[in-house]
């Protein structure tokens, strides 16, 4: 290459880039996402985009720490009553919101008001239904009463806490002001809030001392893209971090010089779902003979990466899940045999019993990672055993519409992803308000119902692998995977520990090394 | 005596226009709102409670029917109100947010516009007439530009940080700002960068280039250019003079190509220009977001043919009394 007309290149681009962005320094920790975050405000704060900036602005009063025990945030120390009917923290003293205002029970107390006002419209609203009461109690001691036992309560504390100096009165709506320039007591304090990107910067009086200078995300949409700004920028000049590489890009990153790969936990899993309002699909045999045509490993190792397959609604890593339940293994013979004998015969490559074919419409959301390609090898799978399954790609906003509002779906495929512990209630009792598959089961009532109603814990876990192997036989879903997840991030970062879900828990304690 | 008949033109056009704009709202407003999926099914995850859903609904305005929305909605924006975002940018007015990134998206698509223009007219003054020489120069060019501008946009994105890698950065040179491609930068560079994707994609460029060498050339043999030349005078300001016409017509003409390539162009190289915020607020069912964005960009192309021909009346009479 001709040296002098590099030498111009290089000043074209100087001079062309004149106004250089004020927050490139070796301070900086840029991410990109995959959407932009829709509320700052954290009852608003729906997608994850969301959910990991509200985590480095607000703190919460307790958290759940690397070893999964619950350490104080806002609160110092907490004391259960005896009849699991309340809880009294105290609160860390000397902590100022991000305006210097100095924070105080008031501000829990109203958290917890605003959060039950009625008018305040938010999805999270029944995570707050335990609650009777919060009452302060001097400056830096809160009270709070439940209207029925709960285990372990201090576990339900996790929400971020707002500052009652911000807002006029308990009621919050989603177009406050406050969601695009929140005040917070976390790490970090937000210093810009732009069309495709927030800047932040380190609150430089928290309790927690961060390390790190600044933080600026920066919507990237394209995951190929992601990937270059962590390839070709080796960590130097681009982003430090990409939150969830894609299975086909590891080996990219597999003997970097400037990126690691950092596997992390995330309570979630994967499923593909039976419309049971659906008459051939509310046959058990059909189901189980579906879920033995479906060849889990092969269709995982070819279009997601490593995971484990299961047998039931919890991750590996749950204190829930039974390993005595075996996940089922592929059996195409079987599968074929089990609907010769529930009646459905060949006809035209379609197994038929008198009016009723075997021919499902498989409603798949258009953001789901792979999807399309899951699809083919599901298709091409089923056809084995003659189901017929024809797919209909929608878009995000559609899909909730027609799966989950108007069950408008004979089978579909999903993840289901947890905050911490994983409630199944809601999925799997014929009463549970995320059951869109219209399941029924009388024993799993039981099972769920007795759970619900212990406050022994060891009981509970005992309940809810009893529920796994209940639900492994009875297939409400067929259960697939939890994957193996990864993150791409510099090597220049040290003291990194990425907390599942909230993801930027700790990150206080993460370092930019020069 | 001349300018009755052009304002009347003028006023005829401007009613159309203005029918033609209120026409297109509506289409848009409908097509936004009846599309399958809304704001309350974008932001509720699963489990979200009916009467949670149903508050949501009245709060965004979407529990009364299209019609009596979109007619609340025309009396609005008829006085330049667009309502507030439901999604994207909760509770901000809608051109609070929108204006900005369409002013944006406006002037790289009028300055890429023009880039063709003066880029085209220069080659071809060059090249002439045509010929094997110029056959031989202008094929390869046909085929270069024949390519939509997503794919030059990702082409030219993946070989711009191929190139800093591989010739700025292992020879020791500083990297420029805006490296990696698409990393959010404060710097001009991406902008030029998206111009040329869409100069040299969707043919823009050797349409342009057609067009105005097939222009100079019928006006170079025209009789009255004949005339001027026999008289020894200069023909330059003629043949200039006779070019705006076609000229203007080609840039209203082109006008929607570039803003419908401008939407895609800028999601590549993470801009934040209109179209960026367009598809956002479409993937978040944003109604009042994206109709107004919608209507923005249509009213812009409208306008733009409104001056177009109000200037070719202005210069060509014969306009006027054809009906223009």
């Amino acid at each position: 290459m001709n040296h002098r007309l590099l030498r111009c290149l290089v000043a074209f681009g100087a001079i062309a880039g004149v106004v250089a962005p004020a927050l490139a320094d070796d301070q900086v920790f840029r991410y990109p996402e995959d959407t932009r975050p829709t509320s700052l405000l954290p009852f608003f704060a729906e997608d994850m985009t969301s959910v990991r900036m509200v985590e480095l602005i607000f703190d919460p009063l307790v958290f759940i720490n690397k070893r999964g025990d619950v350490e104080g945030a806002l609160a110092t120390s907490w004391k259960v009553d005896a009849d699991q009917m309340g809880i009294s923290f105290v609160l860390r003293e000397g902590v100022t919101w991000h305006d210097g205002t100095p924070f105080s029970a008031d501000d829990v107390v109203f958290t917890l008001r605003a959060a039950r006002d009625p008018k305040t419209v938010f999805n999270a609203k029944a995570k707050f239904s335990f609650i009777k009461e919060a009452v302060a109690q001097g400056q830096y001691g809160v009270k709070v009463t439940f209207n029925r036992p709960v285990n372990e309560p201090e576990r339900r504390f996790l929400f971020k806490i707002l500052p009652k100096h911000a807002f006029s009165g308990t009621t919050i709506s989603r177009k406050d002001k406050f969601a695009r320039s929140p005040i917070g007591t976390g790490a970090f304090k937000v210093d810009k809030f732009s069309l495709r990107s927030v800047e932040l910067t380190a609150n430089t009086s928290y309790w927690g001392n961060p390390k790190i200078g600044a933080v600026m995300m920066q919507h990237t949409p394209d995951k190929a893209a992601q990937v270059n700004l962590l390839q070709y920028s080796g960590g130097k000049a681009g982003v430090q971090a990409v939150i969830f590489l894609q299975p086909k890009n590891i080996p990219l990153f597999e003997n970097s010089d400037t990126v690691v790969l950092e596997p992390y936990h995330t309570v979630s899993w994967w499923y593909m779902a039976y419309n049971h309002k659906e008459k051939s699909l509310a046959d058990l045999p059909v189901r189980e003979a579906i879920s033995l045509a479906i060849n889990r490993e092969e269709l995982l190792a070819a279009h997601l990466g490593r995971g484990d397959t299961l047998s039931g609604p919890f991750t590996e890593s749950s204190p829930f899940y039974n390993f005595q339940v075996e996940p089922r293994e592929p059996d195409l013979e079987r599968a074929r045999q089990l609907l010769e004998d529930a009646g459905y015969k060949m006809k035209g490559g379609v197994r038929t019993k008198g009016r009723q074919r075997l021919k499902f419409k498989f409603v798949m959301d258009k953001e789901l990672a792979s999807g399309q390609e899951l699809f083919l090898g599901i298709q091409a799978q089923l056809k084995k055993i003659g189901v017929q399954v024809d797919a209909e790609y929608v878009d995000h906003a559609r899909y909730r519409e027609q799966v989950f509002t108007k069950k408008s779906f004979d089978l579909t495929m999903n993840v289901w992803s947890f905050e911490e512990v994983e409630d199944v209630y809601p999925l799997f009792h014929s009463t549970g308000v995320m059951n869109f598959i219209g399941y029924s089961n009388k024993d799993v009532d039981g099972i769920l119902d007795a759970a619900q109603a212990t406050k022994d814990y060891k009981k509970y876990k005992e309940y809810m692998k009893e529920l796994h192997a209940k639900l492994s036989e009875d297939l409400p879903y067929f259960f697939l995977w939890s994957l193996d997840v990864y993150s791409g991030l510099s090597k220049k970062l040290a003291g990194v520990f990425i907390q599942p879900y909230y993801y930027f828990t700790s990150f206080h304690e993460w370092e930019l090394r020069p | 005596m001349r300018a009755v008949p052009l304002i009347l033109a003028a006023l005829r056009r401007l009613a159309g226009s203005a029918g033609l704009l209120i026409g297109a709202s509506f289409i848009i407003y409908m097509t936004v709102r009846l599309a399958p999926g809304d704001a309350v099914d974008a932001i509720s995850p699963m489990g979200t409670p009916p009467e949670v859903k149903a508050q949501l609904a009245a709060e965004f305005g979407l529990d009364r029917d299209p019609v009596t929305g979109y007619f609340a909605w025309l009396a609005r924006s008829a006085v330049g109100d667009f309502g507030e975002s439901l999604v994207f940018s909760p509770g901000e007015s809608v051109m609070a947010v929108a204006l900005p990134a369409f002013k944006r998206t406006v002037l790289l698509s009028g300055l890429t516009l023009l880039a063709a223009l003066v880029l085209g007219l220069g080659l071809a003054i060059l090249l002439g007439e045509p010929g094997p020489r110029q056959q031989v120069l202008t094929a390869p060019a046909y085929v270069l530009t024949a390519a939509p501008s997503f794919v030059v946009a990702v082409l030219f994105a993946q070989g711009m940080n191929w190139f800093v890698q591989a010739f700025v950065e292992q020879g020791g040179y500083e990297t420029p700002p805006w490296f990696p491609i698409p990393i959010y930068s404060e710097s001009l560079m991406p902008y030029v960068f998206a111009g040329f994707a869409m100069l040299a994609g969707d043919g823009l460029f050797m349409d342009w280039f057609n067009t105005l060498r097939a222009e100079l050339l019928s006006l170079k043999q025209a009789q009255f250019i004949t005339a001027v030349r026999a008289k020894g005078a200069r023909t330059v300001g003629h043949i200039a003079r006779n070019l705006v016409v076609p000229v203007l017509s080609g840039f209203s003409a082109r006008l929607p190509l570039v803003l419908g390539s401008v939407v895609i162009v800028e999601y590549i190289f993470t801009l934040d220009g209109a179209g960026y915020v367009l598809l956002e607020a479409s993937r978040a069912r944003d109604f009042p977001m994206v109709v107004g964005l919608s209507v923005l960009f249509t009213a812009t192309i409208i306008v733009v043919s409104l001056i177009a021909d109000l200037v070719r009346a202005l210069i060509d009479p014969r306009e006027v009394a054809r009906g223009g």
